[in-house]
């Protein structure tokens, strides 16, 4: 019962007792005119309460269903429901403490525009606790000017679908571990590291060997370890020479041909041959695939690692993900509202930038790029820059790498490096961004 | 018919009404009916772009109706009758056919309550009537809703 409710039922309260007490037939009238009002809004309120739970439909999507605990899991959730005029109707996702909300709205306001009214959460969600996870349903909120009233909706057609959440080995030490000339991968291989990739519920078929006891005997259900790939693929070195013109730290351009050097001798003595890929800005300008002679890479280094001229510049270009994430935000913005001079302000930047991405041709150096490292049987590539002048070329080379699934490393200078934070646009979808020693 | 237009209706027909019935009555307290009258006229003008106004018209129009109710039964009834349209109005129920035969149900109830009202001596009886039919539908309503809950409320 609302406000207003609770006020008009003082009142009817208030002229019974008097009626009572003075006898009076007028304020008996009014008192019981008053109540067949309220009892009539109240049965009337009910009974659309009612028609709006039985047209409640929801239909929930999950993007597997099935992960490994403290994995990001995009949840879509449909409901369609009829709210008469004069009603308004909110609606709740009920979502287990199993989990932690990332981000998306798991709450919607329905007004009585739209009958019946189409209404979409869309959600990202963290489980937290292993274990087997049910969407128990939605909380529905409905109110009118009188009365209020909520129903947690828990049945079949509002519950479900189930998630089953792997757990994860929560004591595995971090690294990856390598041999001589092999190394951990979290992926499955044939043959199979030390460490533990995964645990997941055992199926008929799988080596009794891999069964984790402990964890069976905690949770009364068999569960197998998944270990790590062990992968003998050789590093693809990136090197970014600086622009002759460019002012830069010939120190910092000594250390990094001593770490280049460095890095390609242990790649030639780990794993039998390196490859290397010399590049300046947007132009490639050396590519040595699969090189097996020590000497002859030594050689190739000391010919390339020095200021070079650049024929091809970018002048600071952005990428497309970058303006498309823009957009995104300024869309946001608008959404949320505020000052009018903002979301005007917000609107025109969008339609620039979404007409910058509709004349946006794709620069040669990338398919290049994504061209070199298809060649090439790599897992992980380091890239070796001094970080100065124009970096739009890194941009598009982490890009490619992310495209083709390698690991990529940047190499820069220690003071450069130190600065780079997890906002920065360029270095941020590196795996690691560290500086050469 | 706009819904303004209907309000300036309800509260013309409940002005004429109530002037004539307090001139024909010759109350020696003729002006209170008037002044009740021209307040519930200011109330409603004054807070005719609120959106909760359903409750302060309930409110204003409370009074008339006892006042009215004091001249004659009937008079209270039609008193009901008109402040039962302007509030209806005030909540867009008038809108559409459904809302319209609730307000003719409120009318005949309100006529039926007037009823019991006049074929009784005393108030206690008719306030004894009233107030267990009010127990009797929200037992009954406890109980729906229970129903209600187990079969949509109910996990499985």
């Amino acid at each position: 019962m609302r406000r207003c409710a609770q006020g008009l039922s003082l009142v009817i309260i208030v002229l019974a007792s008097c009626a009572y007490i003075l006898d009076d037939m007028a304020l008996l009238l009014a008192a019981g005119t008053l109540l067949a009002a309220l009892l009539g809004q109240y049965l009337l309120f009910d009974y659309r309460f009612r028609c709006i739970v039985t047209s409640v439909a929801v239909q929930r999507s999950l993007e597997r269903s099935q992960v490994r605990k403290g994995t990001t899991l995009r949840v879509a959730t449909t409901v369609t429901l009829t709210v008469p005029p004069t009603m308004h109707a909110q609606i709740t996702e009920r979502l287990s403490p199993q989990v932690f909300i990332q981000d998306g709205d798991t709450t919607l306001s329905v007004e009585p525009y739209l009958n019946p009214s189409t209404c979409q959460f869309r959600y990202r969600i963290t489980p937290v606790v292993h274990g087997k996870m049910r969407f128990s349903g939605i909380t529905l909120s409905v109110q009118n000017t009188f009365f209020s009233h909520a129903i947690d909706l828990l049945a079949d057609p509002f519950s479900g679908p189930d998630l089953l959440i792997q757990p994860v080995g929560l004591f595995e030490p971090y690294g990856k571990r390598s041999t001589t000339e092999s190394r951990e991968v979290e992926k499955l291989k044939v043959v199979s590291g030390f460490g533990i990739r995964a645990l997941r519920e055992y199926y008929a078929g799988d080596d009794l060997r891999r069964i984790d006891w402990k964890l069976s005997a905690k949770h009364n259900k068999l569960y197998v370890r998944e270990y790590t790939g062990m992968i003998s693929l050789p590093p693809l070195l990136i090197i970014d020479l600086p622009w002759r013109t460019e002012p830069c730290s010939d120190a910092d351009l000594d250390r990094m041909a001593s770490a280049v050097a460095g890095q390609a001798e242990h790649a030639i003595r780990s794993y039998q041959y390196v490859s290397l890929l010399i590049i300046s800005g947007a132009n490639i300008l050396f590519f040595s695939s699969e090189e097996k002679d020590l000497q002859r890479c030594m050689s190739v280094l000391r010919e390339w690692m020095h200021p070079v001229e650049r024929v091809v510049h970018q002048y600071h270009s952005r990428d497309r993900a970058d303006i498309r994430e823009d957009v995104r935000h300024l869309e946001t913005i608008i959404m949320q509202g505020g000052e009018p001079g903002c979301i005007a302000f917000s609107g025109t930047l969008r339609k620039q930038y979404i007409s910058m991405i509709m004349h946006m041709q794709t620069p040669a150096f990338t398919g290049q790029i994504a061209r070199t490292l298809s060649s090439v049987a790599i897992d992980e590539c380091y890239l070796f820059s001094l970080g100065c002048g124009d970096e739009s070329h890194i941009r598009q080379i982490i890009r490619q790498a992310k495209i083709a699934k390698i690991v990529i490393h940047i190499r820069l200078p220690g003071a450069l490096a130190a600065l780079v934070d997890s906002a920065d646009r360029i270095y941020r979808t590196a795996d690691t961004v560290e500086a050469f020693a | 018919m706009r819904l303004e237009q209907l309000n300036y209706l309800f509260f013309g027909v409940l002005a004429a009404g109530v002037i004539g019935v307090t001139a024909w009555s010759g109350s020696p307290v003729w002006y209170l009916n008037l002044i009740l009258l021209c307040l519930f006229g200011g109330i409603s003008y004054a807070i005719r772009s609120w959106h909760d106004r359903a409750f302060y018209l309930v409110c204003a129009g409370e009074p008339l109706i006892v006042a009215c109710g004091a001249i004659n039964l009937w008079v209270g009834v039609f008193v009901v009758w008109m402040v039962a349209g302007i509030v209806c109005n005030a909540m867009c129920m008038l809108e559409f056919s459904g809302g319209i035969k609730l307000f003719v149900l409120f009318c005949g109830i309100a006529a039926i309550v007037a009823i019991l009202i006049q074929v009784s001596n005393h108030v206690l009886l008719p306030l004894l009537i009233l107030a267990a039919g009010t127990g009797a539908i929200l037992a009954v309503q406890v109980i729906r809703d229970h129903q209600f809950i187990k079969q949509f409320g109910a996990s499985p």
